[in-house]
């Protein structure tokens, strides 16, 4: 039995995590969701997540920010970016200051399961791909 | 222009038809400036001939005095002649027929120049004359007669003859040189008037010459300062059409009909700056729309993606909480684009009765994307019992989208900007401030931040139209946009609106209520 992915989903859409939830849940990650930066920041100062989905455009402190925090406390975290609309400098500054990948919305889930996969690899586990594909349930 | 009252047209002026103006103007008869200036030549004209007929007339007539005197002198001398020769006759008693010869000639100068005497002496007077005349000419043929009958005469008739021949003969000379001096003194008197008169056309000719220059001038420079006046008009952004002001048409008519042909131009130009300065917000409103759009589209594709897959596993109400938020992500997604399509949409200007907070709350929610985008921090204070205003909703949604809009650019990332609704100091009017913390504009620019195609933006970034236009939509309902700035210390907008004055009434009750002393200016 291999050790569960640690995710942290951040979208001031609150449906984006409650959807994320059970679509990441399914090919074996442990999800934790949040609709506000700031207690997903005190939560990631906590924890140490595999992987970071974080929006770019929030309220109060923004995914560049969000992104900036968590490497600099974790360095190893693979941190995916969710853009409203993909703009170049949006996705230079964010691949710039370490980004995994950035996702444009609006996006399927299946696309966001491909990039963690990709993470997911890179950080040494294997199978998720695989996993979200031959897993029936 | 600040104190120019036509910056200032009312809300809904009653602006006439243009061709309808234009069908006035051309209905009235045509009195060029030409025919004017040619008028007033010809009146000199007319005046030198009539004074040169006049002299003509008047030499013609001293002319025919002066033979008249000639005539009356050759007379008088043959009356005299005639009784120097009766004197003779009587004391020295020669013949009488040198006597009959120049009484014959006496009388032949009075029939000729009768016509002429009439002028100078009464016809009783030369009537009475002839009969002096004629009674010594009788006297003379009966001494003739008796001369030539010796015998039968009588010596005692003589004396009574003489007697009355000296009386007539007298008489006659009297009257000859009572008649040469009248004349003489006539001709005199001409003669004097004559010397008067070109000192007396040269004063008249003068005083015409100043009358008719001075209305020819007062006929060109009228109209000309109207026409002026009507450029700056022009310049300050009122359109409405020079209507005919006098009773007849001229070039300067055929110029204001022209003048009204361009303001009908730059009026509908106007419209399409608008149209085009709409377009370009709309650009800037599209990209956070898009951006704001891409959410709900999101909530959609992940609900729907995570129905499909997990449609047999999930229980009932379960799959009705993902239905629901399908509902209403959709029903958001068609509320940001409706905000759109209703400020893009290219209506009629109509004015109606507006809730200046509704128009307020739709151009905030219209450019709340972009204040998301900018992570500008906003501040909106409206009191709910504002004045109602009239005016076109679109119109005025469009200013404050673009007075945002530029506050949003001026602030950047971490500004304020500020929307503050009131009464304004002005009477009867309403201002709503816009107000940011940005970078504030340099004052050797502030004044030209009104002109069209200004811009401080990099080029393709801004069209230069938003203040222009939104100037000229808010004095077109007959209210003012003032700016104060400094640069480092944020810019303040204040528009100023005339409120509509009391429930129910109607447009122009409101504008006769409306203070006109007060009438905003502008600082810039």
């Amino acid at each position: 039995m291999q050790e569960r992915l640690q995710v942290l989903v951040l979208d001031d859409e609150p449906i984006v995590g409650k959807r994320l939830q059970p679509a990441l849940a399914k090919v074996g990650c442990d999800v934790e969701v949040f609709d506000a930066p700031g207690p997903a920041l005190q939560r990631v100062a906590a924890k140490r997540f595999d992987i970071v989905v974080t929006d770019i455009r929030m309220e109060d402190i923004d995914g560049i920010e969000v992104l900036e925090d968590v490497l600099e406390r974790w360095p190893t975290t693979k941190v995916i970016m969710i853009t409203g609309y993909a703009t170049v400098e949006v996705a230079r500054e964010a691949m710039a200051k370490g980004a995994f990948d950035f996702i444009a919305k609006p996006f399927k889930p299946q696309e966001l399961r491909d990039v963690i996969a990709r993470a997911a690899e890179a950080l040494g586990f294997a199978g998720i791909e695989r996993a979200a594909a031959d897993d029936p349930a | 222009m600040a104190d120019n009252p036509a910056a200032f047209p009312d809300a809904a002026p009653e602006v006439p038809d243009a061709s309808s103006v234009e069908r006035a103007f051309l209905r009235r008869p045509s009195i060029g400036i030409r025919a004017r200036l040619a008028l007033g030549f010809l009146s000199f004209i007319v005046f030198a001939v009539a004074v040169t007929v006049g002299a003509w007339i008047m030499l013609s007539r001293l002319e025919r005095r002066l033979r008249f005197l000639e005539v009356a002198d050759r007379y008088t001398m043959e009356i005299q002649q005639a009784r120097r020769f009766e004197k003779n006759y009587f004391l020295y008693g020669g013949n009488l027929q040198d006597v009959q010869e120049h009484i014959a000639n006496a009388r032949r100068l009075l029939v000729a120049v009768a016509p002429d005497a009439a002028e100078v002496v009464a016809s009783a007077e030369l009537g009475k004359m002839r009969d002096h005349l004629g009674r010594y000419e009788t006297l003379i043929a009966r001494l003739v007669a008796r001369d030539g009958a010796h015998a039968s005469a009588d010596r005692a008739e003589r004396p009574a003859i003489e007697a009355e021949l000296r009386d007539h003969g007298s008489q006659m000379v009297a009257f000859a040189l009572e008649l040469a001096e009248k004349e003489r003194a006539s001709v005199n008197a001409t003669l004097a008037l004559f010397k008067r008169l070109p000192v007396a056309f040269l004063a008249f000719l003068l005083m015409f010459s100043v009358v008719v220059a001075n209305f020819l001038a007062r006929q060109i420079v009228g109209p000309l300062s109207r026409l002026m006046a009507t450029t700056q008009r022009i310049a300050g952004g009122d359109f409405t059409p020079l209507m005919p002001l006098r009773w007849y048409r001229d070039e300067f008519s055929t110029f204001s009909v022209a003048l009204n042909t361009m303001m009908r131009e730059l009026a509908r130009r106007q419209e399409v700056l608008v149209q085009s300065h709409k377009l370009s917000a709309i650009g800037t409103l599209t990209s956070g729309v898009a951006h704001e759009l891409n959410n709900p589209i999101n909530n959609i594709t992940l609900t729907a993606e995570m129905l499909k897959e997990d449609y047999g596993s999930l229980a009932d109400e379960e799959r009705l909480d993902m239905v629901n938020d399908l509902v209403v992500q959709g029903a958001r997604a068609q509320k940001i684009v409706r905000n759109l399509l209703d400020f893009a949409r290219e209506g009629e200007i109509t004015t109606e009765r507006l809730d200046l907070v509704e128009v307020l709350r739709q151009a905030a929610s219209l450019a709340a994307n972009q204040i998301k985008l900018s992570g500008a921090k906003i501040a909106i204070d409206v009191p709910s019992n504002l004045p109602a205003i009239h005016g076109d909703r679109q119109s005025l949604s469009q200013v404050f989208v673009n007075l945002l809009l530029n506050a949003l650019d001026a602030v950047g990332k971490g500004g304020h900007v500020s929307i503050a609704a009131g009464t304004s100091r002005e009477p009867g009017y309403v201002q709503v401030v816009v107000s940011d913390d940005g970078r504030g504009i340099p004052a050797h620019v502030l004044p030209k931040v009104f002109d069209p195609f200004f811009t401080t933006k990099s080029r393709g970034k801004g069209t230069g139209l938003g203040l222009s236009v939104s100037l000229g939509i808010v004095r077109q309902h007959g209210g003012d946009i003032r700016v104060e700035s400094a640069p480092g210390r944020g810019s303040t907008f204040t528009v100023l609106l005339p409120a509509a004055m009391v429930p129910g009434l109607t447009e122009n009750d409101a504008q006769a209520t409306r203070p006109s002393a007060s009438k905003p200016s502008r600082p810039v």
